[in-house]
């Protein structure tokens, strides 16, 4: 910013142009029907990304990015509130971004776990899970306030997961992967063998109320009628904005530097006093936390779950994500997030193939770009500071 | 000045049939620079390990400051104040230098979920703090290195990974320091700056104690007070430099395996 450059847009005034830019475009995706729309869409869309990769706009894009974070997340709010409003009578656009709200914040718990700290996790779809089914039970079995679903569906799965630590404690790299996935696999059973559970065809979960302001019905204020989706996507934004926040401060903190210690080189760190079974306990409660709770939510938000919401191939796909938007980057599991849901739920030719097009596009990026779209970069502890 | 910092007995470290170290007495005297060397294979660096914690002793007793710690984890054996260097470089190299020398400072941080997620100020506090320490490291050893904290280790050249090894395992302030070949890797003259400033590091933890494995003879000359000799997990000889390389068993030791 303060070297001198033939023409200098201030780093604010970029920030601003790139998100209405991104809400313009995300507007036009959504709202377009026609697959050929969609297609020249995506190929834009790729276009574009391919273009500020090669220019010199992009180093000052993130120059500014970096030096304006706060204004960035702000904007990045606005964007989804500016979508929600467009789409405020669509109900299915409306179940899209929520969706997507709510599958970052799980992918942000498998980055404490596998990104940071390295602690490998077949089943964040169970731990999702976990969520969804526990508030179905405290919906219907009790009278808590919905709200308090969120936070225990969260500890009931942090409790859960705490019968996979040891296991994941004591073996290391294949093995701890195995036992994630034994786990994913008898979580599958043990919901279909379980009638209080609904069995396989699942249980209906009531919806969020919240005050008096029931998540159920369609808002109608004054003339404007809303689809009550509006409702989850607010508060499937607020509980992003916590969880964003929250990575987000751990990985600035002397707790991430840790997480990333036992990630990197257990042995070495251990002679430094780095406690590695700590940490590993720690990143893989936060995550299964994180996954209850947006699955607490998610189940509301559905009406009805099923052993079918969650399976392994979830699992994969969460993982995929994480592979895919860069490993350790809480931006880039935004963006990959985003791209994995919406592309095959528009790009409809796609959608019988998209676990074979995940495989090749993760087995792409392992290949040519291992970082993930956008790379982790070194920490920095406090926001702007010069790297 | 001859207070015994460490004391290892009859220290012995078998891998299966095969003993790395075989029933050893070492001892280290506070304030010195003792110099440890042996042909490849004789147990050097997995006397460090054992100190240390990485591996348990099969027997014997490893006493510091008066503690048997003998068979502590890595974890509590750093506590007590030993810290190392690793003979094939152990940095994170993704991680900023800054991170890399705020691992070896992990006994001072506050590592309490609450005040490092919710009580920022706390945290910050004590990130100024860590940022004064390894810049004054930093700048004993490399002053270009400040202004370049939070660029990943991993661009460096091989003599600054050593220097900031060496921030590391010294920011926590240890009473005893192992250096295992901080020379691995480089040239004579970078090898002979890396030593001085090793050497002028000791006012900054005072009374540093160092423990010098080192393959170049003529590093050990200049820096050592005394030296032990290694051959096959067991104490060929103990004594200063100069009757070290004059000892015919030492010669044998050396020219029967490869040439120093
Ligand atoms: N983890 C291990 N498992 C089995 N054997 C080991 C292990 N670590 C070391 N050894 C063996 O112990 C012996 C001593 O090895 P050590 O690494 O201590 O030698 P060194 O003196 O440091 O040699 P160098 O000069 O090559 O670094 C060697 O024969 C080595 O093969
Ligand atoms: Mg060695």
């Amino acid at each position: 910013m303060n070297q001198p450059r033939d023409f200098v847009i201030p780093g604010p005034v970029f920030c601003i142009g790139l998100a209405v830019f991104a809400a313009i475009y995300l507007a036009l995706f959504l709202s377009s029907e026609s697959q050929a729309a969609i297609l020249v869409y995506m190929a834009a869309g790729g276009m574009v990304l391919l273009l500020n990769n090669m220019s010199e706009l992009k180093p000052r894009l993130s120059e500014a990015i970096k030096g304006n974070e706060r204004l960035c997340n702000r904007l990045a709010v606005a964007v989804v509130l500016a979508l929600t409003a467009a789409f405020h009578a669509d109900h299915y656009t409306l179940f899209l971004i929520g969706t997507i709200l709510l599958y970052i914040v799980v992918v942000l718990g498998l980055n404490v776990q596998l990104g940071f700290t390295g602690v490998i996790n077949f089943s964040c779809a169970s731990f999702f899970g976990i969520g969804g089914y526990t508030s179905a039970m405290l919906l219907s079995k009790t009278s808590l306030p919905p709200l308090l679903a969120l936070p225990l569906g969260g500890v009931c799965a942090a409790v859960v997961g705490s019968i996979l630590l040891l296991p994941v404690l004591r073996t290391s790299g294949h093995y701890a992967a195995l036992v994630t996935m034994a786990f994913a696999l008898l979580f599958r059973i043990f919901l279909e063998v379980n009638d209080a559970l609904g069995g396989p065809q699942g249980v209906p979960v009531r919806s969020m109320s919240l005050a008096g302001w029931d998540f159920g019905s369609d808002l109608v204020i004054g003339d404007l009628q809303m689809s009550f989706y509006v409702s989850y996507v607010l508060l499937g934004l607020v509980l992003l904005c916590l969880a964003f926040s929250f990575v987000r401060r751990i990985e600035r903190s002397w707790i991430g530097l840790s997480l990333d210690a036992v990630r990197v080189d257990e042995t070495a760190s251990a002679c430094f006093g780095v406690d590695v079974a700590r940490w590993k306990i720690t990143a893989f409660t936060i995550g299964n936390f994180l996954s209850g709770v947006a699955g607490a939510l998610y189940a509301m938000m559905l009406a009805y779950i099923s052993p079918a919401n969650f399976t392994f191939g979830d699992s994969l796909i969460f993982l995929s994500i994480l592979l895919l938007g860069g490993v350790g980057n809480s931006w880039g599991v935004v963006m990959a997030t985003a791209v994995v849901v919406l592309v095959p739920e528009k790009f409809q030719v796609i959608q019988e193939y998209r676990y074979l097009i995940y495989s090749a596009l993760v087995l792409l990026m392992i290949v040519f770009r291992p970082h993930g779209i956008l790379p982790r970069k070194t920490r920095i502890y406090r926001p702007g500071e010069a790297a | 000045m001859s207070e015994r910092i460490l004391d290892c007995t009859a220290l012995t470290k078998r891998f299966g049939g095969l003993a790395a170290l075989n029933a050893l007495d070492i001892h280290v005297d506070r304030g010195e620079v003792l110099g440890l060397v042996g042909p490849n294979g004789s147990g050097k660096t997995t006397f460090f390990n054992v100190i240390t914690g990485i591996y348990r002793p099969t027997s014997g007793v490893v006493t510091f400051q008066g503690r048997d710690i003998s068979g502590l984890p890595p974890q509590r054996v750093y506590h007590s104040g030993i810290a190392r260097t690793f003979q094939r470089s152990r940095l994170c190299l993704e991680l900023s230098i800054f991170d890399n020398i705020m691992i070896g400072n992990h006994k001072r941080l506050d590592l309490g979920l609450w005040n490092n997620i919710f009580r920022r100020s706390r945290f910050e506090a004590q990130y100024e703090e860590g940022m004064e320490r390894a810049a004054r490291l930093l700048s004993a050893l490399n002053p270009d290195l400040v202004a370049r904290m939070f660029r990943p280790v991993g661009d460096l050249p091989m003599i600054d990974r050593r220097r900031i090894e060496i921030c590391r395992a010294l920011v926590g302030r240890p009473s005893l320091l192992l250096l295992d070949e901080p020379s691995a890797g480089m040239t004579h003259d970078e090898t002979r700056q890396l030593m001085d400033e090793i050497l002028n590091m000791g006012s900054y933890s005072d009374g540093l104690t160092i423990v010098l494995i080192e393959h170049e003879m003529n590093v050990i000359r200049r820096v050592t007070d005394r030296c032990v000799v290694l051959n096959f997990g067991q104490k060929l000889f103990e004594g200063v430099y100069d009757d070290v390389v004059a000892n015919p068993v030492v010669q044998e030791a050396y020219l029967g395996k490869d040439v120093e």
